[in-house]
């Protein structure tokens, strides 16, 4: 289980991120970023100054690429996030290189450079969320809203997000209930589960025609016409945040949104995209302004002063399943 | 070449690709024959029927749900992929270590071994809804996907196996070229293997299957599977006077059968130690596993060991090892115990998922027990056609220069065997 509280090693401060990684202008047309990040990735982990941890993190890198016998292993050479507890004198500064190796370490994978069709191209921002575990109340007004924009298949017999209550005094998944009754209990808590947009995300790794990938700004894809339906990345995510279209999605046509597809998803895999056709267009996600309770904060983690930034420079959150390494781009706080 | 001479001879010989295809077999097979594969015909239609199906109505006709993502299928390519090495470890030992005693069985085992992999490569297509975007698979692979090498182990093993009799039958290249196809094919079924168990080990999200062992496990559940479906199929053989084979034989193979049983059922006891010791104990592997011998799905597990450990007590003997039905028995109690083996390691890794939400045991809709007997029908129709019109019996001649040598060593093994035989009988 997952529930180690590993912190940011992070201390209140939120004015002291430096303009070393503050997004400059961010109307500067951004067509180059996706290549830049793609080539820097590899020398940026190589790069970074070799302490002790990096060094034996090194050595695991080594070794996987040995196991993987490819190159792409080097991506995940980078070193593992801030998350980790190591008592190195590193406090000082720690608000700000926590975030930027976050920033970092959130680099496209697989990404074959072409656009989503159906949203904008990539952005320079990092997508990052926070979802507040005080404040859920298991409304699941998050899940419906997300079922409507999305065109989840009304039968498809999922949804993007899985709400899962728990007692309180344990954060145990083993006895969490997925299929509780309407509306939350005052004294049961609430853990919204959904695709956490990993920085080393195991589907991608594990999907073996490439047919899903990590955008530059931090978003993993589906390619709903090249996936194979092999089923792979369903099997290696460790959140269950991938589903299967069994059937094509029964959405009536009143209620469809025309900016997301239907017809392409049948047989295909399917998940959370952070809702994409709204977040390129500076709109927030379906689940963030359906939130009665303001539980969920969506935004750009290159930003300093949005709320994602502030929250985890402010606050002590938990990753699900950090011991797990897939470095998800969700963070809770309690 | 004694081949040609026979071409000569016989009407109904098609020579085509250097292999004599006897036809006129056909023509004089029995109506038990043709009722047979009439039988695998209709079998082979309704698991066709099965597939058209399923191409109309998309994945739904199937019992797979998020919750088993993988189903029968998958089940049955781990288990056709093991079948597929076991009989090419006997035949490769023939060339490795000199085991004289299992050359007849040569032409035999690399058919099977290439018919069970054509199988279980048939089972990924058909569980495909859109089969042509297999395509990708060659042109976008990529490399950190455990599938991309197995996909194409399992093509090129199939491949291999089909060049490797046609050599064996033809006799193009002689010994030489015999023995370097087993050096290619021997580690192309390790690695064939490997790749399979990586499918499931290389997974962190799926803690029982997320272990190193998975791969000796699976070497072994493969290997004596394989051997015993092959000890069935050269009995099969026997008993239809197709092939000959010498009680010696069947002897040895129950040897190495036995030995390989009890090492596999000892590295599952080793996983089994692992999860329930109290100090490696992890609570999320006990309850996975615990569903495996208590809960609901002991009717998995259960018989891996009943079986497995059956068959081993029923050729460990001495006594009753030589005995024609006791080997039968025991191959056969293993054939099985493998595949409830599959079924439990698929089943194992998604009765709970990753977000600890379990689901009860996966039953295939009819949809997929017909598709998987359609596959298993089309290969044992292979199988039953090549037994009348390939030349699957090695000739005598073919046992090299010290023919006459091992001649007489077998001989001896075989007194040897038939004086357990009558041992036991007294």
């Amino acid at each position: 289980m997952s529930d180690h509280s590993e912190e940011l090693p992070i201390e209140s401060g939120a004015e002291a991120p430096s303009a070393a990684h503050a997004p400059e202008a961010p109307e500067e047309p951004s067509a180059a970023r996706p290549q830049d990040a793609v080539a820097s990735a590899p020398e940026d982990a190589l790069a970074t100054t070799l302490s002790r941890r990096r060094f034996l993190e090194g050595v695991g890198a080594v070794a996987g690429m040995f196991a993987a016998g490819v190159v792409p292993a080097l991506l995940s050479a980078a070193p593992s996030s801030a998350g980790a507890a190591t008592g190195e004198p590193e406090a000082a500064s720690a608000s700000a290189e926590g975030i930027e190796k976050i920033i970092e370490e959130d680099q496209p994978i697989n990404y074959p450079g072409k656009p989503v069709w159906y949203a904008d191209p990539a952005g320079k921002q990092k997508w990052a969320m926070v979802i507040d575990t005080k404040a859920c109340i298991g409304c699941r007004k998050c899940v419906y809203a997300c079922v409507e924009e999305n065109n989840i298949g009304r039968d498809s017999g999922f949804t993007y997000i899985q709400v899962l209550e728990m007692e309180q005094g344990e954060i145990d998944l083993e006895t969490a209930v997925l299929d509780y009754g309407e509306g939350g209990k005052p004294d049961k808590w609430y853990l919204p589960v959904q695709c956490m947009h990993c920085a080393k995300p195991t589907c991608v790794y594990g999907c073996p025609v490439k047919a899903t990938w990590k955008e530059p700004d931090g978003i993993v894809v589906i390619d709903y016409d090249k996936c194979i339906a092999c089923r792979n990345c369903i099997v290696t995510c460790p959140y269950g945040a991938r589903h299967f279209n069994w059937v094509e999605p029964d959405v009536p046509k009143a209620e469809r949104n025309p900016k997301v597809p239907v017809e392409e998803r049948a047989g295909v895999v399917d998940k959370c995209t952070w809702c994409i056709q709204r977040t390129r267009n500076g709109m927030t996600t379906a689940c963030v302004q359906a939130c009665p309770v303001g539980a969920r904060k969506f935004g750009d983690l290159n930003d300093p002063d949005s709320e994602v930034s502030v929250l985890l420079k402010t606050r002590r959150v938990i990753r699900l399943k950090e011991e797990d390494g897939t470095e998800p781009m969700i963070w809770y706080v309690g | 070449m004694a081949v040609q001479e026979l071409s000569a001879r016989r009407p109904g010989v098609v020579r085509f690709i250097g292999i004599d295809f006897d036809l006129g077999a056909l023509r004089s097979a029995s109506p038990r024959y043709w009722a047979f594969v009439s039988l695998l015909l209709t079998v082979l239609a309704m698991g066709g029927m099965a597939y058209v199906s399923q191409l109309q109505h998309g994945g739904a006709v199937m019992a797979m749900r998020d919750n088993y993502p993988w189903g029968l299928w998958f089940v049955d390519y781990m288990y056709y992929v093991g079948l597929a090495a076991g009989g090419l470890v006997v035949y490769a030992s023939v060339h490795l270590f000199g085991a004289k005693q299992f050359h007849p069985l040569a032409r035999l085992a690399v058919l099977q071994a290439g018919l069970l992999v054509m199988m279980a490569l048939l089972g990924i297509v058909t569980d495909m809804e859109r089969p042509w975007r297999a395509i990708w698979m060659l042109l976008t692979p990529n490399p950190t996907s455990p599938f991309v090498y197995t996909g194409s182990a399992a093509n090129i093993y199939m491949i291999v196996c089909f060049v490797d009799l046609w050599i064996l039958i033809t006799g193009k290249g002689g010994e030489k070229w015999a023995h370097r196809m087993t050096l290619i094919a021997l580690p192309l079924a390790i690695y064939l293997h490997t790749t399979t168990a990586f499918v499931l080990s290389m997974n962190k999200s799926r803690e029982l299957w997320n272990s190193a062992m998975m791969t000796p496990i699976f070497l072994t559940s493969a290997t004596a599977s394989g051997i015993a479906l092959l000890l069935i199929s050269a009995y099969i053989f026997k008993r239809l006077k197709i092939l000959e084979f010498r009680p010696s034989m069947f002897r040895s193979l129950s040897t190495l059968l036995a030995t390989v049983m009890i090492i596999d059922q000892f590295f599952l006891l080793v996983e089994v130690l692992t999860v329930f010791w109290p100090t490696s104990a992890k609570p999320g592997h006990v309850a996975r596993f615990s569903l495996f011998f208590t809960g609901p799905y002991w009717f998995a597990l259960i018989p891996v060991f009943v079986l497995g450990l059956g068959a081993f007590a029923l050729l460990a003997p001495r006594r009753t090892r030589g005995l024609p039905a006791v080997q039968i028995t025991a191959s056969a109690m293993y054939v099985v115990a493998v595949y409830f083996k599959r079924y439990s390691l698929m089943a194992m890794g998604f009765a709970i998922n990753p977000l600890g939400q379990y689901s009860p045991p996966y039953a295939p809709s009819l949809i997929e027990v017909l598709l998987a007997l359609g596959i298993l029908a089309l290969g044992m129709l292979m199988m039953t056609l090549a037994a009348k019109v390939l030349p699957l019996k090695v000739p005598e001649h073919d046992e090299g220069e010290h023919a006459v040598d091992v001649d007489e060593e077998l001989k001896a093994l075989d007194a040897e065997a038939s004086a357990d035989v009558l041992a036991e009988v007294r």
